[in-house]
């Protein structure tokens, strides 16, 4: 604007600017270059994070502490935290039903924009734990029972789930004595195992944590967010 | 600039070329298939790992069922110089978790004529899970020099029918 006359001479000189012509390799390289360097910004910052698709969740039909049938289709939908005891669990025995107390407690303060949150005890000993016993377990911990499920069933059925389904261990030593692995799992709206705490006392904050990253997927995966959340997947983007 | 061959132009090009093709596709691969190394599945602390408790199963190292007859996890307690338990039976056609870990110096853990080969390490966990499809014995030993009495460092799976 300043030079009216350079004007004319412009397009001759179009690669001045930069004091060189770009050529073709150069700005292959460049983009390539660029793409690189954006995917490992991706991965390393994770703007998006997701909890990992481990696997399908277990099948199960089982009876609840009124007893009434209660599959694993009926949680469709919900996000529902599990853990797997027996009623007559005493010290040393490890407890682990205080941590859905807590998690239950603390439902109000997690917004999961809709997506009911539902907790879930399978009692691995159907002896003893009647849907009378399981009733009043309910009772003794402060189950909300719109929240919080007492669930039981035959032996085998109880095996193939918490064994085979969920891996996790459990034998009977000896009659009412078990002998466990304390563990809690998390499973989706859609069925899908996305999260899993093998220890006695899980961090409640952190189960917190991922159910609501669970229900912020759900939610945010509309239009393009819907291949950021692939990428992020595909990339193992999961929160440390 | 300075004047290059034509033919060693050609050379400089595909070799830089191909070193970055090489290095794109680790970097993204690495990330798609998520490689990691195969030793730390949980850090444990070898001074008490020994030590039986309602929830530490190498306190009580061995075979245990998740499924009967389909699908078993083994606790196996590495120490100098040998392996808690010595024999596993296991039916034919489990599938068996192991989780290995040491209580004192580096060990190693392999299954001959299987995949199963971990280096173990105090303080971690190593895991790997196989199938046993057929009735047969298989040893396993220590493949990690661990001292004097390392050559008797040994065990046996026997896959029942």
């Amino acid at each position: 604007m300043n030079h009216p006359d350079g004007l004319a001479a412009e397009p001759k000189n179009s690669g001045r600017r930069w004091g060189f012509r770009p050529s073709f390799p150069v700005i292959m390289f460049s983009v390539l270059g660029f793409l690189t360097l954006g995917l490992f910004a991706f991965v390393t910052i994770r703007p998006i994070q997701v909890l990992p698709r481990i696997t399908l969740g277990p099948g199960y039909f089982l009876t609840d502490a009124n007893g009434a049938a209660v599959t694993n289709e009926d949680f469709r939908g919900s996000i529902v935290l599990y853990n797997f005891t027996y009623l007559n669990c005493t010290a040393p025995c490890p407890e682990t039903s205080g941590t859905l107390q807590e998690v239950q407690a603390r439902l109000d303060e997690l917004d999961t924009g809709g997506i009911p949150v539902r907790l879930v005890t399978i009692s691995f000993d159907p002896a003893r734990d009647t849907p009378e016993a399981l009733q009043a377990a309910a009772a003794k911990l402060g189950a909300d029972p719109a929240v919080w499920t007492f669930l039981t069933g035959a032996p085998e059925r109880l095996k193939w789930l918490i064994g085979g389904g969920f891996s996790v261990y459990y034998e009977e030593r000896e009659p009412g004595d078990f002998r466990f692995d304390p563990a809690f799992m998390l499973v989706d709206g859609a069925g899908v195992l996305r999260a899993e705490y093998r220890t006695a006392v899980p961090d409640p904050d952190r189960i917190l944590r991922d159910i609501r990253l669970v229900a912020e997927e759900v939610h945010n995966r509309q239009g393009v967010a819907n291949y950021a959340y692939d990428a992020a997947h595909l990339f193992l983007c999961y929160p440390r | 600039m300075i004047h290059v061959d034509r033919s060693e132009k050609i050379y400089i090009i595909i070799s830089v070329t191909l070193i970055s093709v090489f290095f794109i596709a680790l970097g993204i691969s690495s990330f798609v298939y998520g490689f990691q190394v195969p030793v730390p599945e949980q850090r444990v602390d070898p001074r008490t790992i020994a030590t039986p408790a309602p929830d530490n199963p190498f306190g009580e190292p061995g075979l245990r069922e998740l499924v009967p007859g389909k699908k078993y996890e083994a606790y196996v307690l590495a120490q100098i110089w040998s392996f808690t338990p010595r024999e596993i039976r296991v039916p034919a056609g489990s599938t068996v978790t192991f989780y290995v870990t040491s209580k004192d110096v580096q060990h190693g853990f392999r299954i001959n004529e299987t995949n199963v080969n971990m280096q173990i390490v105090p303080g971690e966990v190593s895991k790997l899970t196989i199938t046993f499809d057929e009735p047969r014995e298989y040893d396993f030993i220590c493949h990690e020099y661990c001292g004097v009495g390392h050559q008797s460092m040994a065990g046996k799976i026997i896959v029942e029918p």
